[in-house]
């Protein structure tokens, strides 16, 4: 045997192969802990989901209001809650859906709602009004125009998502 | 709003815009008939949905005192002098309307001595307040009393 093929001694043979077999017990260890701990970066942003209302070709110019329900999940229990929408068309077909949640202190608008208050929504609670597009009118309680929800249509039926702050206004 | 803390919190800041407390009054008791019982749980229910439905219309201007419980059976007289005691620290506290809200017909005659506004909502003939139909019963309720408020508000 020449000194050639001696390279690996019985030593160093049971080091590689213990570190080798050791290294992999402890990646197999490692390797869900690491995983949780990168978990929430790799969980895609859940997308809120859409719940059919009502077919499109039941919306008007004029704002109407839809009921909906979605499926609530709170720390404690998970409550099936009606939600509203104030719906409409724009002139270009546009459709627009806007909360119907007062910006000022959580009342329910409401369209139109009393004398004096036409082509705007109106809150009982404390006068806040509105304009169509859900833009609050400046001297009246609320700061902020109406929240609005997502849309999407899919053959013929509007489907509605979560309310956010309206970007139109 | 309701009685609880995100709630509270809110109403803390903003006091001056909520002038309305809705007590619901209910009767409880364990020592009853079995329709008796029944019936509390129904009306427990029942005001449970209704004002809280009321709440949800007029969250900015509404408070949703929790339930003046009393027993069936004490002496009226008592009771009303513990729920005006009530209705004195709500009004201490800025509440100009109190609204009570019962099903029970003994408060109905004793209205006039009672320091809040006392509406009384007649049990009717519901057997679950599930059904459609109930529920289109109960909404078309739930408007006219938000239409009565408006009216109180309106003074």
């Amino acid at each position: 045997m020449s000194e050639r093929k001696q390279q690996v001694s019985r030593r160093q043979f049971l080091n590689y192969t213990l570190t080798g077999v050791g290294g992999f017990m402890g990646a197999a260890m490692l390797a869900p802990m690491v995983r949780m701990a990168v978990d929430p970066v790799l969980q895609p942003k859940k997308e809120g989901d859409f719940v059919a209302v009502t077919e499109v070709s039941k919306l008007t110019k004029e704002p109407q209001r839809f009921n909906f329900k979605i499926e609530q999940v709170d720390a404690w229990y998970t409550s099936e809650v009606t939600k509203a929408a104030w719906v409409y068309k724009k002139e270009n077909d546009e459709i627009v859906a806007l909360s119907p949640i007062c910006k000022h202190l959580g009342c329910v608008v409401n369209w139109e709602g009393g004398q004096g208050h036409e082509d705007r929504f109106y809150c009982p609670c404390h006068g806040g009004l509105y304009e169509k597009n859900g833009e609050n009118v400046p001297g009246t309680p609320p700061l902020a125009p109406l929240d609005s929800y997502k849309t999407k249509v899919k053959d013929g039926t509007l489907y509605l998502g979560e309310a956010v702050p309206n970007m139109e206004v | 709003m309701q009685w609880n803390t995100e709630d509270m919190n809110m109403y803390i800041h903003s006091k001056e815009y909520v002038d309305t407390c809705v007590i619901p009054l209910l009767p409880v008791s364990f020592n009853a008939e079995d329709d008796k019982l029944v019936s509390m749980a129904f009306q427990h229910e029942f005001l449970t949905v209704f004002t809280n439905e009321i709440e949800k219309q007029f969250k900015g201007r509404i408070f949703l005192s929790p339930s003046y419980t009393y027993s069936p059976s004490a002496e009226i007289e008592l009771e009303m002098n513990r729920l005006n005691k009530w209705c004195e620290e709500a009004e201490a506290q800025g509440f100009n309307h109190i609204l009570l809200f019962t099903m029970d017909p003994k408060w109905k005659k004793q209205e006039r001595k009672l320091d809040g506004s006392l509406v009384w909502l007649p049990a009717g003939q519901v057997d679950s307040l599930q059904s459609e139909e109930a529920q289109k019963y109960v909404q078309s309720q739930i408007d006219q009393v938000t239409e009565l408020i408006m009216a109180y508000w309106q003074e």
